[in-house]
């Protein structure tokens, strides 16, 4: 979504290029190349779009155009069944209730400690700065393995916590380096003024360093959320009671079991065959929407150009 | 269960993958019989079809497979009716069924496992042997009097036998059945066999004849489109031509060893001369258009799609794709059709049941071993799992408030309560509701109990099948450390070309004249060694252990 929405706002308003063009008639190349844009681009709008729509028509379909293979845009056999059927359920809402609290803890601590992280590793003065990159990076390419991990948590009391999700995952390197990398962009003279100003480190980074990287913070806040939102390995590994479970687990094994089938030799209700046809798709539905109707609210902090013109001469 | 075999498989690798190079590390015998710290809450005089009930009230963790059509409650009435039958109260511990096998083998990896581990299939505790974290149980069958009395009872020594280990000790308590019970087959379209006249095939070759007459009719279908392709081609219609063959098993269930009794020796499967016959059937299928080649690509869905549409009359089933998929899916498209799991067609191998009356079972974590409990707990366990009370307790719940008997002790579902659309305007589910009939806990037993539920089809199916003789089970070939590690580096090569050669033969992308050729392939594979493995194994276990 978000490329799609970075591509297209360059190739249908290049700010400079438009001001260039005011006066002076566009070439006929450029013209060209603006159609071929246009046409490429609604291209891919639509190519990711299609999956997208075809995962809610099921949704609303009933089972039997879907068998057929006669459910594409628009949903046949309107039907909302299984929707009462995952949501009639009071673990299904007890579940997403967790799903959220885990999500705004988890990403709660993730940004605070990788926004310390980053900003501490973003100072090139800082001796051993090396060494804690290190540190960091060693962890993308080697991991204690599940045992070592699962009796680590098990020890220090965290199983069946929201801690056992949140902390161990708190930090992602990729994202650490990505904020350690914009930490550095900003111009030194900026904290150097601010030091002569009068303000200690902390001051530095809650007054100057972080307003200038709403941006950042934003797109970190994005990217954790959406993976603490559909996680479901550690809230698995960790939780010993279905009612600690996220919303993930509970859908990930709804479907499993109405795919597997345990009874054999027994027939299930009509009610759950219904169920079996479209569950993946109301479970995709039920899962993505809350979070995509957040991408809107970060999304403006995608477009400002936080930069421009904070520094002159 | 569905899956079953694919998972055995599956596991079976990760099994041998796992497993480390120390030996089982054995207790002094004297001290496994010295049971004295260990007989708080049993009961002195428990026997043979006595009510387990303990002395004190006693609670036991266990590993639970949580479904989701049937969640956890605390207030179900099993729950509460083992307390007051058995003194009993379980702790479970709540494991999605999506990833029940990853959590246990974590759980018990890390020494954190509940002393009781149900839900396990044969050959899954493999993995976990050497590291001693798992109980050798064939020590304490004597605190088990009804598992003894079955095994006996019903001959159950031969299958009991193929679960041991090297140290000639077993650390599963299997489910088990008195009679096989084979599940999956083909279905077939039968108002189409009724519009051609013609009769349910009985074997393969009849079969032939039938698809032969479908295409004739209907030039433009493939008569026979076949499902269960992921992850590997044609899963359910290979192993089940396997079996009529007298192969041990293939497609889904690839076993890389097959008896041969006559020469009283293991050959390789996929170079067998039945593997050969059967390769040439499927690719008279494939070549004369009967059988749809996408049969062993397509997805489960694509084939169900076919189907439905009237693109294809016979596809693999069993008793609930029947019910569940194929028959829904038939009555949206066509009101007419009528389709039916018809007994499995006899092959070369005769009239056999091929099934094993092995199901999955129950470890016991080696720490259990130490508690107080211990021997309070394997009295339950037999109890709970084994005994004609407590398997009927588990599956069909409390007399007079779940079931209700007729004068012949014959249990009927009471009419209140439903369970698979038994009773489908009742107000209460004997799963959901009361917690009864729970796969964690029912399986296996006497034909009358596990058909309990089974619809009248079914149960004719089933009458069917079981007048076969029951397959030959083969002897034991347990591995050492050591063996199952080479073992286990031999087989992935191997299996993954007989499925690729498989695959050439039966589309008639590669001649059967080239059998030969395939066969040495297999041997570069080091195929000859890995049977000259499995040979040494079964001589060393017998002489052992005659």
């Amino acid at each position: 979504m978000v490329t799609v929405d970075a591509a297209a706002r360059v190739g249908e308003t290049g700010p400079p290029a438009g001001r260039r063009q005011r006066g002076i008639r566009p070439s006929r190349g450029y013209r060209v190349f603006q159609a071929f844009n246009a046409i490429i681009l609604t291209a891919v709008v639509v190519l990711t779009l299609y999956p997208f729509v075809n995962v809610v028509a099921r949704s609303l379909s009933d089972e039997a155009y879907i068998i057929a293979g006669q459910v594409n845009l628009v949903p046949r056999g309107f039907n909302l069944e299984t929707y009462r059927l995952v949501m009639s359920d009071s673990l299904f809402w007890t579940n997403y209730r967790n799903t959220v609290v885990y999500t705004v803890v988890a990403t709660l601590i993730s940004i605070v400690l990788t926004t310390c992280y980053a900003y501490v590793l973003s100072k090139k003065h800082l001796r051993g700065r090396t060494a804690l990159v290190g540190i960091a990076v060693f962890t993308m390419f080697f991991s204690g393995g599940l045992i070592p991990n699962y009796v680590l948590v098990t020890s220090l009391g965290m199983k069946n916590t929201v801690w056992a999700i949140a902390v161990p995952n708190a930090i992602n390197v990729f994202n650490l380096l990505v904020m350690k990398a914009f930490f550095e962009s900003l111009p030194v003279e900026l904290e150097e003024a601010a030091a002569v100003d009068g303000l200690n480190t902390y001051g530095i980074l809650l007054r100057i360093v972080l307003p200038l990287s709403k941006a950042i913070v934003a797109t970190m806040v994005l990217f954790y959320a959406v993976a603490f939102w559909n996680s479901w390995f550690a809230a698995f590994l960790y939780m010993d009671r279905q009612e600690l479970w996220p919303v993930t687990v509970y859908l990930r094994n709804l479907i499993a079991g109405a795919t597997g089938a345990e009874n054999v030799g027994a027939i299930a209700e009509a009610d759950e065959v219904q169920a079996e046809a479209t569950l993946k798709a109301v479970t995709i539905v039920l899962t993505t929407l809350p979070i995509l109707l957040v991408y809107p609210f970060v999304q403006r902090y995608f477009v400002r150009g936080v930069m421009l013109g904070a520094v002159k001469g | 269960m569905f899956h079953r075999s694919w998972r055995r498989v599956a596991t079976a690798a990760a099994a041998l993958l796992a497993a480390t190079t120390i030996a089982a590390c054995g207790d002094d015998p004297s001290d496994k019989q010295d049971l004295s710290g260990n007989r708080v809450g049993a009961m002195a005089d428990y026997g043979l079809g006595a009510q387990f009930k303990a002395s004190e009230p006693v609670s036991f963790s266990v590993l639970y497979n949580n479904h989701p059509n049937y969640p956890l409650k605390d207030d179900w009435l099993f729950w509460s009716e083992l307390k007051s039958r058995a003194n009993v109260t379980l702790e479970p511990v709540a494991v999605p069924l999506s990833d029940y096998e990853q959590k246990r083998g974590l759980l018990i990896g890390a020494g954190d496992a509940p002393m009781i581990i149900p839900k396990t299939y044969p050959n899954q505790e493999d993995a976990y042997v050497s590291s001693g974290a798992i109980l050798p149980v064939s020590d304490y069958l004597d605190l088990m009097p009804n598992l003894r009395d079955k095994i006996e009872r019903w001959n159950l020594k031969p299958e009991i036998d193929t679960l041991r280990q090297e140290d000639g000790k077993f650390y599963l308590l299997p489910g088990v059945h008195e009679k096989a019970w084979q599940d999956y087959s083909l279905a077939i379209r039968t108002d189409i066999l009724d519009e051609l006249n013609l009769e349910i095939p009985k074997t393969w070759d009849e079969l032939y004849t039938v698809l032969k007459a479908m295409k004739a009719r209907y030039p433009d279908v493939y008569p026979f489109s076949d499902r269960w392709s992921k992850p590997n081609p044609a899963g359910n219609l290979l192993n089940i031509l396997a079996l009529s063959y007298g192969l041990q098993g293939a497609g889904w269930n690839f076993q890389h060893a097959s008896w041969d009794a006559n020469a009283k020796k293991f050959v390789y499967t996929g170079a067998a001369e039945q593997y050969k016959q059967m390769l040439q059937y499927l690719n008279k299928l494939v070549a004369e258009k009967l059988l749809d080649p996408e049969s062993f690509t397509q997805t489960d869905d694509q084939a169900r799609q076919k189907l439905a549409n009237s693109k294809s009359f016979v596809i693999s089933a069993n008793a609930q794709a029947v019910v569940n998929d194929y028959r829904p899916d038939l009555a949206k498209t066509n009101p007419k059709a009528k389709i039916t799991k018809i007994p499995l067609p006899i092959g070369p191998a005769g009239e056999i049941n091929p099934a094993s009356r092995l199901e999955n079972g129950v470890m016991i974590s080696s720490k259990a071993r130490d508690s107080k409990n211990f021997v309070a707990m394997m009295q339950f366990v037999d109890w709970l799992w084994y005994s004609d009370a407590g398997q009927e307790f588990a599956k069909w719940g409390v007399e007079g408030t779940t079931y209700v008997k007729d004068a012949s002790g014959k249990p009927t579902l009471a009419p209140d309560v439903n369970v698979i659309g038994i009773h489908p305007e009742a107000s209460k589910h004997l799963q959901k509701d009361f917690g009864f009939y729970n796969g964690v806990f029912a399986y296996g037993g006497k034909p009358e109990l596990v058909q309990g539920f089974f619809s009248a089809e079914e149960q004719e199916f089933q009458k069917v099948l079981n007048a076969r003789t029951p397959a030959v089970v083969p002897p034991p070939y347990p591995f050492s450390d050591e063996e199952r590690e080479q073992a286990s580096l031999w087989e992935t090569p191997l299996r993954d070309h007989v499925y690729q050669a498989t695959l050439q033969f039966a589309l008639g992308q590669r001649d059967l004249a080239q059998w030969d050729a395939y066969l040495t392939e297999l041997k570069g594979k080091h195929m000859d060694s890995y049977l000259e493995l499995v040979n040494k194994a079964y001589d060393r276990y017998r002489t052992e252990n005659s």
